[in-house]
């Protein structure tokens, strides 16, 4: 029996402890009555607890990046959707826009992004209805911050990158862990290629170990940023590929652009 | 906690135009603790060729020793310096030899043969040869080093060129790893000589 029981088995999983007998033993008497000795063995079944057991997360794959600019935001995606070494899908979408001024990319357990996505676009309809005004994106950001705490202790298995523009026009990108502990940045990489990924977006976006170069970003540089990042994660990363969806939050809205990955 | 990144360590190995370039940070730590600031993880093998070893510090120490004393009667009985290629399947055997306990270290072999063409080499701890024609890299931040040579290696690189690409590609990952750090060596070995260059990077 489990004499430690932390407060996630209770909930993250049930256990079905069933019995089976064990193969029945019978009774033997030495039929000799010189013998002092007699053998005996037990008859009938003994049962022995299996366990069955029910793991409720999965890891789905896949790469997110997002970079904040002066006046745009660049949310990128791999579309790759795979569960170990089988891949489910080629296409499948890991960025949502969820308002004129969001987009919000899930990496991680994909279920769990889709109910989050769901959770949070019908809160942004019950707000747009009772305060008369679109959620602003830092708004967005701590109620998404509320409800993934909400489930401390059955987490939405997903990190989120939540890119698009403030109240004042500027870009911004927040980066939240799966509980909901988040801050706002400059460019963030999610996923399972973020460690290839992060270090170049700290060189080209933030200049890191660049003093000569120039501190402000274009769009042009900021996309053909997250494209190289995206080309040279998927050579070196087995979950990132097939194709890539970039989403550009500008002022006058939010426009897509679908490339080509490699397959392989 | 993994007996590779017990002391922690980055290497990255480049090949340019007519050269090549390996690198390392000079961290040496006990877990959390870092013990010393000037520990490179590269030596040098012969006039025109480096090994490195990322792993264990121990076995990285022993390791360049039993192979200085391999290179030394390499050259007595040969009457003639190790090439690399050479060098490292010597290398990959002397690892293979302990398949069964192995040295927890994964080396990098950079150099230039007797024709002056680049060569580069990685291996796993029991020797596994990984050739490779671009770049190679080992040690605790080696995914992060793999996004950076992916993103900023393109061929034909001359040496100062490659000089500033292996440097970015070195000290932008060990940044993010809190096992690496505190600077980098950089040497570009180059058919006349051997340019030596010590980075300041963040030192934390």
């Amino acid at each position: 029996m489990l004499t430690f029981r932390s407060p996630f088995l209770v909930t993250w999983g049930y256990l079905i402890k069933s019995f089976k007998p064990l193969a029945a033993v019978t009774i033997a008497f030495s039929m000799n009555s010189m013998s002092q000795y007699a053998e005996t063995f037990v008859s009938g079944s003994i049962s022995v607890p299996i366990e069955h057991r029910f793991y409720p997360y999965t890891d789905n794959g896949g790469t997110s990046l997002a970079i904040a600019g002066e006046d745009f935001c660049v949310v990128a995606s791999d579309t790759r959707q795979s569960e170990g070494f089988l891949i489910n899908a080629r296409y499948s979408p890991k960025a949502f826009k969820l308002s004129e001024t969001a987009v919000l990319a899930t990496n991680g357990f994909l279920a769990d992004g889709f109910a989050l996505v769901k959770r949070l676009e019908q809160r942004l309809e019950w707000y747009k209805h009772s305060h008369n005004k679109p959620m602003s994106i830092s708004a967005l950001a701590q109620m998404l911050s509320t409800t993934l705490y909400s489930k401390r202790f059955f987490p939405y298995y997903v990190g989120n990158l939540l890119g698009g523009l403030d109240e004042n026009g500027r870009g911004v990108v927040y980066s939240f862990d799966p509980v909901g502990s988040y801050k706002p940045e400059v460019c963030r990489a999610g996923g399972s290629a973020a460690a290839l990924v992060q270090p170049f977006l700290d060189n080209q976006v933030s200049f890191k170990h660049q003093p000569t170069a120039t501190r402000t970003l274009s769009l042009e540089m900021a996309v053909k940023i997250a494209k190289d990042a995206f080309t040279s994660a998927t050579e070196r990363d087995i979950y990132t590929g097939d194709y890539l969806e970039i989403f550009v939050i500008k002022r006058d809205g939010i426009t897509v652009e679908k490339m080509e990955l490699k397959k392989d | 906690m993994s007996i590779m990144s017990y002391n922690g360590g980055a290497l990255v190995a480049m090949v340019g135009k007519n050269c090549v370039a390996i690198a390392s940070d000079k961290r040496l730590g006990v877990q959390l603790m870092t013990v010393s600031t000037e520990f490179p993880k590269m030596y040098q093998a012969t006039e025109k060729s480096y090994v490195g070893f990322a792993g264990l510090a121990t076995d990285s120490q022993t390791l360049s020793e039993r192979l200085r004393f391999k290179i030394n009667m390499y050259r007595l009985r040969e009457e003639r310096e190790i090439e690399p290629k050479t060098l490292s399947n010597m290398i990959s055997s002397t690892l293979y030899e302990k398949r069964f306990g192995p040295y927890f270290v994964e080396p990098v072999v950079a150099g230039l043969n007797k024709k002056n063409e680049p060569f580069i080499c990685v291996m796993d701890v029991i020797g596994c040869l990984n050739e490779a024609d671009d770049f190679v890299v080992s040690g605790t931040s080696s995914q992060s080093l793999y996004g950076m040579c992916e993103s900023l290696w393109e061929p034909d690189l001359e040496p100062e060129d490659l000089f500033e690409t292996i440097s970015q590609a070195l000290l932008n990952s060990i940044d993010r790893d809190c096992l690496s750090g505190w600077g980098a060596l950089v040497h570009i070995i180059t058919p006349e000589r051997v340019i030596t260059r010590t980075l300041k990077g963040r030192q934390d």
